[in-house]
């Protein structure tokens, strides 16, 4: 390769992280690096879900149908699923669930046999590989760590039953949405909110209160002792052009000037628990660099364009 | 009863190039890069990653058919680039991009978990 480079060097800096949910600011890149990277979040990350339902026994009050489609939509942890095979490209099986590289199986046994309704949950869901179970939010809901809390399945009343085997398998939102593991990414463009400082000096303290509260999300604030506007929360600003209205009805125009940073963005990802979020953003990252790769030329487009140029360039010539 | 399989939407069918190169036969540096199984997400940062380079005179991507999975890419260049030379260039800078994100968001990790 013997073109310039014209490569970017973006900045990150993490404003907030916990398991689920990371805010991070993305500088010095632009929209269409952004919204890749949201959109690979979203659609293109691979997790573990139930995919295959073997119904044994069921004489609960919803049909075979219903409880494998509501099976397929409780997220399992997926730490591994990086480094697991899709089911349709293992060579080692056929996609039985008995193969350790791209599926992992799953048995649930319940019987109600007294007069209380018994609450089939994802609690009562077996795995045969104790790195793939079901999500565990009992703690971070606040709920008494003691008490057994997973996700309802079905409720059996006194004889019902349900007996059935499960297979996981790894998957991406794009093919079924129970593959997501993203429960929200956005980003905006960072605002940058000016106050036109004489024009606003210009103003009664009432208009500058009617100006603060005409906002509908709390950008702006009065200085009690010096009565002047301050941006408080830039951020909080929803480019909804409220307080832009508000000045032109006013009869000021040009009392502040809001414009988005076409280079800044505010991201916050939010998981569904089935990986950490700062692992998603990188899981993110490692795909779309495994896609751009996909894309590159073959060797083999590259020789018979050489060729082409070759011919071309002799009937030019001739 | 007869819908398509739902992986057909990313999985690219055997004996189909995933990337396939045609030249223009009227103008010269102009070409388009028809690639399977791809959409926005890869169409639209390899356009504007084309835009930063001066020698590329037009980029630009369409998806033909939402239900048809694939992506044209358009370039035509400058006699002193070709439009296969821009594409690779392209994909090498955006490839670096992400690697220097990668190491970024990973060191701000670590910071914030040591900080926290």
């Amino acid at each position: 390769m013997d073109g310039a480079s014209y490569q970017r060097f973006p900045k990150i800096k993490i404003r907030e992280m916990k398991d689920d949910y990371v805010k991070f600011e993305l500088r010095e890149t632009d929209a269409s690096m952004a919204n890749a990277l949201r959109r690979v979040m979203l659609v293109e990350v691979p997790t573990i879900a139930i995919d295959l339902v073997e119904i044994e026994v069921n004489s609960s009050v919803l049909n075979d149908e219903f409880i494998s489609h509501r099976l397929g939509l409780i997220p399992l942890t997926s730490e591994r699923a990086m480094n697991m095979r899709f089911s349709r490209d293992c060579d080692a099986c056929d996609g039985d669930g008995q193969c350790e590289f791209c599926s992992v199986e799953f048995h649930l046994r319940a019987k109600c046999m007294t007069d209380q309704t018994l609450d089939v949950t994802s609690k009562d869901l077996i795995s045969s590989d104790h790195t793939v179970v079901p999500v565990d939010f009992s703690d971070s809901a606040g709920f008494d760590s003691s008490e057994q809390r997973g996700i309802i399945i079905v409720k059996l009343r006194r004889g019902q039953e349900l007996r059935l085997r499960a297979i996981a398998r790894k998957g991406i939102g794009k093919d079924h949405a129970k593959w997501s593991p993203a429960a929200t990414v956005t980003f905006m463009y960072e605002p940058e909110i000016l106050i036109n400082e004489d024009l606003m000096e210009s103003l009664t303290l009432d208009e500058k209160r009617s100006f603060v509260e005409s906002s509908p999300t709390k950008v702006f604030d009065i200085n009690p002792h010096t009565h002047q506007v301050t941006v408080v929360d830039a951020e909080a600003y929803t480019y909804d052009e409220e307080v832009l209205k508000k000045a032109e009805s006013m009869g000021k125009p040009g009392l502040v000037e809001i414009c988005p940073k076409e280079d800044s963005f505010i991201f916050t990802v939010e998981s569904t628990g089935v990986i950490k979020a700062s692992q998603l953003v990188l899981n993110a990252i490692d795909i779309l660099k495994r896609k751009l790769d996909a894309v590159r030329l073959s060797e083999d487009t590259v020789e018979a364009d050489d060729q082409f140029g070759e011919l071309g360039a002799h009937m030019r010539g001739g | 009863m007869n819908a398509p399989d739902r992986y057909e939407r990313f999985v690219v069918p055997e004996g189909i190039k995933k990337v396939s190169y045609e030249r223009d036969t009227k103008i010269m540096n102009a070409a388009s890069f028809t690639i399977e199984r791809e959409d926005h997400t890869i169409g639209n940062i390899v356009r504007m990653q084309l835009h930063r380079d001066e020698n590329v005179l037009f980029a630009g991507y369409k998806l033909p058919h939402p239900l048809q999975y694939k992506i044209i890419v358009r370039i035509h260049t400058t006699v002193q680039s070709s439009p296969m030379q821009a594409y690779n260039q392209a994909i090498n800078d955006l490839d670096k991009e992400l690697d220097h994100l990668r190491n970024a968001f990973e060191a701000e990790v670590a910071r914030h978990s040591r900080d926290y």
